[in-house]
C-alpha cells in the first residue's frame, strides 16, 4: 500500500512546529510519501498514526546501520530491482568470519587485517567491512573472550555476533554492545529474548527462518516487540535458493506488496563450499551483509572490484575533477597530455605515465565522466572545450611551449583543436600502454 | 521457492549449436540454448532454461594472445588443434571459440590456412565450435566464406557481426546454415537495431546470439552487466527483437592492470578470479555462453553452473 502525501498529512499532528526539520507538517508528509522521510522525526505522532505510517512510508527496504564511528556502514534503503533503473545505494558489508575457538592471535590477525587492509581502485579506497565472530564453543565465556580479543585490537570495525543462544549472545554484547554490532540471529524460538537484547543494546538483528513466508512472520513478530532494524537471513541449506529468494524479496519489497519483507538481506557464505560463487551471487543480487572466511589475495581484489562495479551509479561514471595533474616533477618544458575526466581513463593513463618515467602534465578536461571514444562520439570532447579549459586552468603560463598531445582516439579533432587554440596538436597512440614509448621517441623540445 | 516475476510474458528463443552424427554433423554433442521465460534462476520449476555453457577461447596465432595463458600453457598454444583437444579433454569446456588472429598480420592473404585450421580444430575436438573471423573488413568476405565452408554441416557459431559490418558474416552463416554472433557496444537500442538489420537480410532469429560487449571486471563491467539485464528483461516482457540468447566474453580480463601487473606468484589466481567473477555475473545477468581464456577458470565455472542450475547437464532442459 502506498500512501499519498495528503493521506499522510491527515494523520500528522498539524502543529507545524518544525521539530521534524521540515517547515510544515505538509512538507514532512510529502517527504514521507516519497519514501525519503523518517516518521520518528516527528515527536508528536500518536501510536495509531505510527503504525499506519510505519510500513508504508519508510523506504521500501529499511535502512539499517551497523557499527559506529568511521567504519560504520548502512544497508537497505534501495529503490530499484535493476541498477539501470536508477542505481544501488548501499553496497553490502563484507565481514570476515572469526571463530571463538581460534587462538587469540588468529582472531586478532584477521581483525587487524580488516582494520588496515585497503585497495585503491580508480581513486576510491576499497575495504572489507568488519568481522563476524562465531560461537562454535557453545560457551558464553569463551565467546565473550573472543569478542574481547576483537575489541582489544582497537580497530573499531563493525561486528556481527553469531551466537544462536541468547545467553551466549548477551555475554558477547556486554563486551561490544555500545558499538551497534549486528546480532545473529532470532528464530521462532528465540526471538523474544533476542529482541530484548536488540532493544537493550540498540543493535540491529538478523531473523532466520526456513522460507520467505516464515521470515515475513518473524519480522512482524519482532516489529511487535518494538524492533524494526532487521535483516533477513537467506543462508538456506542450498545456495541454489539464494538468487530466487533474494530476487523475490527485492521485487516484493520495492512494489510494497510484502512490506514484511522490506529489510536488507543477510548471507552467510561460510555455509557453502563454493566461496567465490556465493560472494558473486550475494554482491550481484541484493545482499546487505555478507559473511565470508578471510579471503585470499585474488578473491579479495575481485570481490571488492565487483562490489564497486555493481554499486557505481550507472548515470554518473566515477569522475575526476578536471584540471592539471602533474606526473613526476614536470617543468616548463614538459609535455602536456590531454585526456578526459572519466576516472577509469585517468587512472589507466596515469599508471602508464608513471611507469614511463617522463615527467609531464595530465590535462584533464570535463567530458562529464565519459571515456575518450565515448566523449568523441557523443560530441562532449570538442575543440571549444579544449580551448576553454586551456584558459580556465591557465595552461599557457604553466608551460613555455605550445604543444598538446591528444589521445589517438581523438585524432579526428586534431585539426579543429589546432585552429581553435593555436596550439600544435600531436596525436598520441590509441592504447595507453604505448604512451611511454611514444614520449621517449617523439617528445623533443 | 520463488514465484515467477510479475508482468512477464515473453520467452527467449532457441539457438542450436553443433550437429551430432544423428544431425548430419560430426560433433559429439549439440546444444540447444535459450527457452527462459523468467529472470535467471527465477521460476525455477518452469523456466530455468538452459544451463550456461563455458567456451574456452583459443587462437591460431598466439603472438596476439595474453602471455599469462601462453606461459601457463606452454608450447601447446602453437598447435591450435591440440589446444582445442586440451580445451575439451583437460579443461572440460563445453565449447571451443577459435579466434583467427593470424588474419591480424599486415597484408594477410594466406586464405587456404583458414580452411585448414578450421578443419583441423574440428578434428581436434568433438565440441561445437565458435569461429571468430577476421579483424580487417577488406578480407572479411573471403575469411567467413572459408570458415563457413570448412564447418559446413557442423552448425558453427560465426562471429562477429557489428552494425557497420555484418554482411560477410551473415552471408557465410546463411549459406552454410551456421548461427552468428551479433555484437553491439553496450547499448540495448543498438542491439535491437542490429538484430533487425540482420533479419532484414534474411538471417533467422534462431540463428542469432546477442553479444552486448562485455567489459572486464573493473573496466566497464558494470555497464555490460546492466545492459545484459536490460536486454533480457525487455525480451521477457515481449520484445522479440531481443529475445535471443546472449554470449559474454570479458576478453580483456587478462590484460587489465590488476592482472597484468600482479605478483607472478599469484598472477594465475588473479587472472582466474578476474575471469570467474565477470563470467558468473554475466550468467546471473542472463548470458547463455560465457567465454574465458585461462584453463583454470573453466572447471570452476562448470562447477558453479552445475550447482546453481540444479544439476542439469549442458543441453538438457
Ligand atoms: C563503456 C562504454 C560506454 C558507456 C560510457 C562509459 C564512459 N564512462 O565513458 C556508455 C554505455 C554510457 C556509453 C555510451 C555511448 N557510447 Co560507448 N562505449 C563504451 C565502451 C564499451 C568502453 C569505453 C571505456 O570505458 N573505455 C575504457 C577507457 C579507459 O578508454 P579511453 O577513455 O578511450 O582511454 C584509453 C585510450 O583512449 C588511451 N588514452 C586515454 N587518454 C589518453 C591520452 C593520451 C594523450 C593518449 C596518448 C592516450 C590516451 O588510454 C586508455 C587506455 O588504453 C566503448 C567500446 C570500447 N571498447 O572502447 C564504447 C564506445 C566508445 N561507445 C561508442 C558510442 C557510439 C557511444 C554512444 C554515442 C552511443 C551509444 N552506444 O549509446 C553513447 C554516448 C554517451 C552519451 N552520454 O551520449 C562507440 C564510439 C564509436 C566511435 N568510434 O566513435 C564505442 C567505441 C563503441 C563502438 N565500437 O561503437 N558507452
Ligand atoms: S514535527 Fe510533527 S507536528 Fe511538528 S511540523 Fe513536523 S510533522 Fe508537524
Amino acid at each position: 500500500m502506498v500512501l499519498k502525501a495528503l493521506d499522510i498529512y491527515k494523520l500528522l499532528p498539524k502543529k507545524n512546529c518544525k521539530e521534524c526539520g521540515d517547515p510544515t507538517c505538509l512538507t514532512f508528509a510529502m517527504k514521507l510519501a516519497s519514501g525519503k522521510g523518517d516518521i520518528d522525526k516527528c515527536p508528536y505522532l500518536d501510536l495509531n498514526a505510527k503504525n499506519i505510517l510505519g510500513a508504508s512510508t519508510r523506504p521500501p527496504i529499511q535502512l539499517v546501520k551497523i557499527g559506529v564511528g568511521e567504519r560504520r556502514f548502512a544497508v537497505g534503503e534501495e529503490f530499484v530491482v535493476f541498477r539501470h533503473e536508477k542505481t544501488f545505494y548501499h553496497p553490502p558489508g563484507i565481514m570476515f568470519q572469526v571463530s571463538d575457538i581460534w587462538p587469540a592471535e588468529k582472531i586478532e590477525s584477521v581483525t587487524r587485517r580488516v582494520g588496515s587492509e585497503h585497495f585503491v581502485r580508480v581513486g576510491t579506497d576499497l575495504t572489507f567491512s568488519g568481522v563476524a565472530i562465531t560461537n562454535e564453543s557453545g560457551d558464553p565465556d569463551v565467546f565473550s573472550k573472543a569478542v574481547g580479543v576483537v575489541e582489544a585490537t582497537g580497530t573499531h570495525i563493525p561486528e556481527v555476533l553469531m551466537a544462536a543462544d541468547p545467553v551466549v549472545q548477551e555475554e558477547g554484547l556486554k563486551k561490544c554492545g555500545n558499538f551497534r554490532p549486528l546480532i545473529y540471529s532470532a528464530t521462532k524460538d528465540t526471538y523474544k529474548p533476542m529482541c530484548a537484547l536488540a532493544k537493550k543494546f540498540g543493535s540491529p538483528l538478523v531473523v532466520s527462518a526456513k522460507d520467505l513466508e516464515s521470515l515475513g512472520e518473524m519480522t512482524k513478530l519482532c516489529n511487535a516487540e518494538g524492533i524494526t532494524d532487521l535483516l533477513l537471513d537467506l543462508s538456506f541449506p542450498s545456495l541454489r535458493d539464494y538468487v530466487p529468494a533474494a530476487t523475490e524479496i527485492r521485487q516484493k519489497s520495492i512494489s510494497r506488496s510484502a512490506p514484511e519483507l522490506g529489510y536488507p538481506i543477510f548471507l552467510d557464505t561460510t555455509r557453502y563450499e563454493m566461496q567465490d560463487t556465493a560472494l558473486v551471487l550475494g554482491i550481484d543480487k541484493y545482499a546487505g551483509v555478507i559473511v565470508t572466511p578471510a579471503l585470499g589475495p585474488a578473491s579479495s581484489v575481485a570481490t571488492l572490484t565487483l562490489r564497486q562495479n555493481i554499486y557505481t551509479d550507472p548515470q554518473k561514471p566515477i569522475q575526476m575533477n578536471p584540471g592539471i595533474y602533474p606526473v613526476g616533477n614536470p617543468g616548463k618544458e614538459s609535455p602536456v597530455l590531454l585526456t578526459v575526466n572519466f576516472s577509469l581513463t585517468y587512472f589507466t593513463v596515469q599508471g602508464y605515465l608513471e611507469s614511463s618515467r617522463v615527467p609531464c602534465y595530465m590535462f584533464i578536461v570535463d567530458t562529464e565522466g565519459l571515456s575518450v571514444l565515448t566523449a568523441v562520439a557523443a560530441g562532449k570532447l570538442n575543440e571549444t572545450l579544449v580551448r576553454d579549459s586551456i584558459k580556465k586552468f591557465d595552461l599557457e603560463n604553466l608551460v613555455s611551449h605550445r604543444r598538446l598531445i591528444i589521445p589517438g582516439y581523438a585524432s579526428p579533432l586534431s585539426g579543429k583543436i589546432e585552429e581553435e587554440t593555436g596550439w600544435k596538436v600531436l596525436v598520441g597512440p590509441r592504447d595507453a600502454a604505448e604512451i611511454g614509448d611514444y614520449l621517449q621517441k617523439e617528445w623533443k623540445i | 521457492m520463488a514465484e515467477n516475476s510479475p508482468d512477464l510474458g515473453g520467452k527467449i528463443g532457441y539457438v542450436v549449436l553443433g550437429a551430432t552424427k544423428a544431425e548430419d554433423g560430426t560433433r559429439s554433442v549439440s546444444y540447444r540454448l535459450g527457452g527462459e521465460s523468467d529472470l535467471p534462476f527465477i521460476g525455477m520449476k518452469t523456466s530455468l532454461g538452459s544451463i550456461p555453457l563455458v567456451a574456452f577461447e583459443i587462437c591460431d596465432d598466439p603472438s596476439y594472445w595474453s602471455p599469462i595463458v601462453t606461459s601457463y600453457t606452454g608450447d601447446l598454444v602453437s598447435d591450435t588443434p591440440e589446444w582445442a583437444t586440451a580445451a575439451e579433454q583437460q579443461y572440460g569446456a563445453d565449447l571451443v571459440r577459435l579466434y583467427l588472429t593470424s588474419t591480424k598480420r599486415r597484408g594477410f592473404d594466406d586464405f587456404p590456412s583458414i580452411t585448414k585450421v578450421t578443419e583441423d580444430v574440428l578434428s581436434g575436438t568433438g565440441l561445437p565450435l565458435v569461429v571468430e573471423g577476421s579483424n580487417e573488413p577488406a578480407i572479411d568476405s573471403e575469411i567467413f566464406q572459408r570458415c563457413g565452408e570448412a564447418g559446413q554441416g557442423e552448425r558453427l557459431l560465426l562471429g562477429t557481426a557489428e552494425a557497420g559490418r555484418y554482411r560477410s558474416v551473415a552471408a557465410a552463416a546463411m549459406a552454410y546454415n551456421h548461427s552468428m554472433v551479433a555484437q553491439s557496444p553496450i547499448d540495448i537500442n543498438l542491439a535491437k537495431q542490429l538484430n533487425i538489420l540482420l533479419r532484414e537480410i534474411g538471417v533467422k532469429a534462431d540463428h542469432i546470439m546477442i553479444d552486448p560487449y562485455t567489459g572486464s571486471l573493473g573496466y566497464g563491467f558494470e555497464y555490460s552487466y546492466s545492459v545484459m539485464e536490460r536486454i533480457r528483461y525487455a525480451a521477457l516482457k515481449g520484445d522479440t527483437d531481443l529475445a535471443m540468447p546472449m554470449i559474454a566474453s570479458a576478453m580483456d580480463s587478462l590484460s587489465v592492470k590488476e592482472v597484468r601487473e600482479a605478483d607472478p606468484v599469484i598472477r594465475d589466481d588473479i587472472a582466474v578470479a578476474w575471469e570467474f567473477y565477470a563470467a558468473l555475473s554475466s550468467a546471473v545477468a542472463g548470458a547463455s555462453i560465457v567465454c574465458v581464456r585461462h584453463p583454470k577458470t573453466v572447471p570452476l565455472l562448470k562447477l558453479a553452473f552445475r550447482e546453481l542450475w540444479a544439476g542439469k547437464k549442458p543441453g538438457e532442459f
